[in-house]
């Protein structure tokens, strides 16, 4: 619910920067899963997670609009756009490429590509997307040189070049060990901080997103369970402390209703949206 | 016995009104599709030439059919109209259509090479006093340009060329990231059926004027030698378009100087510049470390 006075930090934390109102995913006109509700404001991280074959990846092409949702409202609110950072980048690593040329890349949004006169204005940006995720140092090398965690950081720094309002991250620690992916979500938080964004993303590794996921949405294709809201209720769940135990949260009076996955079975799919 | 004339260079800048229009037809094209083919190799399409050739084929082929079977006439019966169509077709059903790899628009090549050459084949057959005027219509030879086609070169390299240097930021970003693309509004579908659009077209009209193996050269090998030494694609860009147009000028010039066959000095010049650049490139690998 909206306040009638606060700080304008107070008014932009409560606008949403992205709204799924009884969102349906699927591919070709089936959904996967029960329809979807929740919005994203700024400062939240919002952590989609499931196991394999769960829906997390098209949940997310969706809410980019890159696949077709099957059904429901889907609002994309934040003025500022969505900086997207995918698991790897579509190019062959054969192409030569800088650090400072693959952040060069986010700049452009809709037809800004026009304006051949961007890339030389919008160098203090580059510079600062640079700085932020501490890539400066290597900004002249090769993008194809780098380690696993500097590639990621250096496709965050091209997710931010465009100055969005909301980031969105697809699996972005797959393919690093425990202390990279550590470092890789402080960075993350940090950012998220720093510029005021909201947070959305996928993840396998639960027990590095505990401690900062604000929210949860918990896809089960098995037991056609939709779970969104605060990371609190979400976890605790019975299907979720089923699966991943009692990663976020103590198990408390407050545990969420709704029972196992074999109850859902009987009961038809639950979608469960606390917000 | 006559004395051997001079083949030196100011030899050849005194015959220049003789070599003139294909000398510049061979440096614009170099240069335009040099410069296209950075994205013909990157994008995994380095047999668009041949197969834009073999569809081209078949288009002429069922333009002549149709004049001799359904008595077509004027622009329906027309070739290039045939070839045209052909070609915009298979560049169309290219765009879009890639993996990770880019295995299924090289597939889509292969498809539309053998398509092509079976279906010219097939309607050939039907029409055997015409198959000679198909090569005639497709293949042109880079030795002799009539100054209208270097007039048609020049006026398609010039907007292709300032389309490319507007939109190359776009271009880049559609074709080596479509989704951050999309995500970030970019119109993708536009930018990627302009690429392959100007690509298509820029390979039918050179391989009309200069034949098809000069431009099947200057489609692959200035942007492999432009890939191996420059650090991003924006130099290669630059760097593909020059080694192109050296190729074509220069590939002329040492035809003329070791009376060799034109389209064949031009490749072998490409293939030349592609071994110096691999030189350069190991030069410079070892120098970084």
């Amino acid at each position: 619910m909206r306040r009638d006075t606060g700080t304008l930090s107070d008014v932009i934390s409560e606008y949403p920067l992205l709204r799924a109102e009884a969102l349906r995913i699927g591919y070709a006109g089936r959904a996967l899963l029960p329809p979807l509700t929740f919005e994203v404001r700024v400062g939240e991280m919002w952590a989609i997670i499931g196991r394999n074959g769960s829906g997390k990846t098209t949940l997310l092409r969706t809410l980019l609009d890159l696949t077709p949702r099957v059904d429901g409202g889907l609002e994309r609110l934040g003025v500022r756009g969505i900086g997207y950072v995918p698991q790897r980048l579509g190019l062959d690593l054969g192409v030569p490429m800088r650090c400072v040329d693959v952040v060069r890349g986010g700049l452009d949004r809709g037809w800004s590509f026009l304006d051949a006169l961007r890339p030389l204005r919008a160098r203090a940006q580059v510079e600062q997307a640079l700085r932020e995720t501490d890539t400066l140092a290597f900004a002249e090398r090769q993008f194809v040189t780098l380690s696993e965690g500097q590639k990621q950081r250096v496709l965050m720094a091209r997710a931010l070049a465009c100055e969005p309002g909301l980031l969105v991250l697809d699996e972005p620690t797959s393919a690093m060990d425990a202390v990279a992916e550590e470092a890789a979500f402080d960075l993350v938080e940090r950012l998220q901080r720093a510029r005021g964004l909201g947070v959305v993303v996928v993840a396998h590794h639960l027990a590095v997103l505990a401690r900062r996921a604000t929210h949860l949405v918990y896809l089960d294709a098995d037991c056609g369970l939709v779970l969104a809201g605060p990371s609190g209720d979400v976890a605790r769940h019975a299907t979720f402390v089923e699966h991943y135990g009692h990663l976020f949260d103590p198990p408390g009076p407050h545990e969420a209703h709704g029972g196992h996955c074999d109850d859902h079975d009987h009961h038809g799919p639950t979608t469960e949206h606390p917000r | 016995m006559t004395p051997e004339p001079s083949r030196d260079f100011a030899a050849f800048l005194d015959a220049w009104e003789l070599f003139r229009a294909p000398v510049i037809a061979g440096t614009i094209a170099g240069a335009l599709v040099g410069l296209l083919g950075v994205y013909v190799v990157l994008r995994r399409m380095v047999f668009l030439a041949g197969a834009l050739s073999q569809t081209a084929g078949l288009g002429v082929a069922l333009a002549f059919f149709g004049r001799i079977r359904f008595g077509l006439e004027g622009l329906w019966g027309s070739p290039t109209l045939g070839a045209a169509l052909a070609t915009t077709t298979t560049a169309l059903l290219l765009v879009g259509r890639r993996t990770q790899q880019g295995t299924q628009r090289d597939s889509l090549l292969g498809l539309a090479w053998l398509a092509g050459a079976a279906g010219t084949l097939i309607v050939g057959t039907r029409i055997v006093q015409e198959v000679q005027d198909i090569q005639a219509i497709l293949f042109g030879s880079a030795v002799v340009v009539l100054d209208d086609d270097l007039v048609r070169v020049i006026g398609l390299a010039l907007p292709l060329g300032l389309l490319h240097v507007w939109w190359q930021r776009g271009f880049v970003q559609a074709a080596f990231d479509a989704d951050g693309a999309r995500v970030r509004g970019l119109p993708v579908w536009l930018l990627d059926v302009t690429l392959i659009g100007s690509i298509a077209l820029s390979i039918s009209l050179c391989t009309r004027v200069l034949g098809a193996l000069p431009v099947f050269a200057f489609s692959v090998l200035p942007a492999m030698a432009a890939l191996r030494v420059c650090p991003n694609i924006e130099r290669a860009l630059v760097v593909a378009a020059a080694v192109g147009a050296a190729c074509g000028a220069g590939g002329y010039y040492l035809a003329w100087r070791f009376d060799l066959p034109v389209g064949a000095a031009q490749t072998l010049l490409a293939v030349v510049f592609v071994a110096v650049a691999a030189l350069v490139e190991r030069a410079l690998l070892r120098r970084v470390g």
